[in-house]
């Protein structure tokens, strides 16, 4: 099957929320109580029943006016993505469209995807020993229909198509845009399917990493420990039995004298 | 038991021992199913993959007790090198490896057993060490989660192949040394072949039980 994409384009947000609350209503996500702590952006960050995120910030510009970035947080859907290398039941795997799966009945609640997540996305919740994240509405993919979030939008800003197609569509809007516009996410982590139109820096936006990656740490323990593990067992294994048959095994000397007299 | 057999370790011993041993078995078996999709299947005689993780989990505190009185109790025969003649143990390998006229006499562990101990004892730690971090990383930066994942991989990667040394040289590479942990009465041929400074001293010492004589067999030379 095509791969598909989900972009963000953060200049069409107008923090309106109705993605985050689609999300839940699709997903049948409870919210929880929450408190305000001066801004807008609630709950306070991702949580288990809160898969997606429009995070609120504030920065100045250089004529000394306020800016009020929107950015919607969730799962990027990496291609190389480093929660399906270290998820050790198959619960998080990646999809036929190329998004990143949970099969929830899977998941042993290891907590190993959350410290591997470049994006620090997988939540884990103690009651049901399980992670959770944003699937990208395969459910209603497989159904023919476009994820809830995009559904809900109201001013475009999210939209989901075929994947040469919105990166054409990306590139194009952030030539639109001019100025520090950039298109996110089709150049590292194999490309995320999800990707943003930022209209600053991706290094101004919060809990947004510059160039995310699979950690160094995961592909040394993955790529390299695991196979290694088993080669060097299978070694010893063949190398015990190389020494058997060639030097052969440690025997006491000939009992001799006294040592005798208790024989069998 | 058979007269003129020689005991090697006492019961205390050999159940440290066999606890390390079997909590160790079942980690790194209910590890590999947590490592290997293709193992996965050694959880479902439990109900599952997350049944794994917990006896995973649980079988970790019986190894931290286990672990914690084979290092107190082994660290001052096995966990300390003696000079020279470890050293001179160590350059010819033992005779394990290639022919070697005469063996440096050993103590009750040689010096490859005593590295064998370093690395459970070290790799134990490790091990404990970077499990707990993983069992509990929700508040812990994770950079730090992800070196432990690591750090617990190549512990791993040392046990591995190290149990398999050890169940080698414990068994049909050494003939005699098994009922040192199983019964804890060996031969003593064995010991003198293996360990004859360690049969000297307890002879000096009138520290050697031997089966079917009195507590000391030096009586004769000390009084």
């Amino acid at each position: 099957m095509a791969e598909y994409v989900k972009l963000i384009d953060v200049s069409k947000c107008t923090g309106c929320r109705g993605c985050q609350l689609a999300c839940k209503q699709w997903n049948a996500q409870p919210a929880k109580q929450t408190e305000n702590h001066g801004t807008y952006q609630n709950p306070p960050d991702l949580q288990a029943n809160t898969w997606t995120l429009i995070r609120f910030q504030e920065i100045e510009e250089k004529d000394g006016k306020l800016k009020w970035l929107f950015r919607k947080d969730g799962c990027m859907h990496c291609t190389d993505a480093a929660c399906v290398k270290v998820c050790p039941s198959g619960a998080l795997y990646v999809t036929d469209i190329g998004t990143v799966g949970l099969n929830r009945d899977l998941c042993i609640g290891c907590k190993e995807c959350i410290s591997a997540c470049p994006f620090d996305i997988p939540r884990y919740d103690r009651k049901t020993d399980k992670v959770y994240k944003c699937d990208l509405c395969l459910s209603r993919i497989k159904a023919d229909l476009i994820p809830a979030c995009a559904k809900a939008c109201p001013t475009g800003a999210i939209t989901f198509g075929e994947k040469g197609k919105m990166i054409e569509k990306a590139y194009a809007r952030a030539k639109e845009l001019g100025g520090d516009a950039s298109v996110y996410g089709d150049k590292f982590v194999g490309g995320t399917h999800v990707m943003y139109v930022l209209d600053e820096k991706p290094g101004v936006y919060e809990h947004l990493p510059k160039s995310p990656s699979v950690p160094l740490s995961v592909i040394l323990w993955k790529d390299i420990m695991k196979p290694l593990s088993l080669l060097a067992a299978g070694g010893v294994i063949a190398g015990s039995f190389l020494h058997y048959i060639i030097h052969g095994p440690k025997l006491p000397d000939e009992e001799t004298g006294q040592e005798q007299k208790g024989g069998e | 038991m058979r007269k003129g057999l020689i005991q090697a370790t006492d019961s205390f011993e050999r159940i440290v021992h066999w606890s390390l041993a079997v909590s160790c078995l079942i980690l790194c078996l209910s590890g590999l199913g947590m490592m290997f999709h293709s193992l996965n299947f050694l959880g479902e005689p439990f109900g599952g993959l997350k049944s794994l993780k917990y006896i995973h989990n649980i079988t970790a505190l019986f190894f931290i007790l286990a672990l914690f009185f084979t290092v107190s109790m082994w660290w001052k025969e096995a966990g300390v090198f003696v000079f020279p003649e470890d050293l001179d143990w160590i350059k010819c390998a033992g005779g394990y490896l290639w022919h070697v006229d005469k063996v440096p006499e050993v103590g009750k562990y040689n010096p490859g057993q005593k590295m064998f101990f370093l690395v459970v004892a070290a790799g134990g730690v490790a091990m404990i060490f970077s499990g707990l971090i993983m069992l509990f990383p929700l508040h812990i930066p994770a950079m730090i989660v992800r070196l432990m994942y690591l750090i617990h991989a190549a512990g791993f990667v040392a046990i591995f192949a190290f149990f398999f040394i050890h169940l080698y040289l414990g068994t049909v590479g050494s003939p005699g040394s098994l009922p040192a942990m199983l019964t804890g009465w060996v031969s003593r041929p064995w010991l003198k072949k293996q360990h004859a400074k360690w049969l000297k001293e307890m002879e000096e010492h009138g520290t050697l039980v031997v089966y079917g004589e009195e507590k000391s067999s030096s009586h004769g030379h000390h009084g």
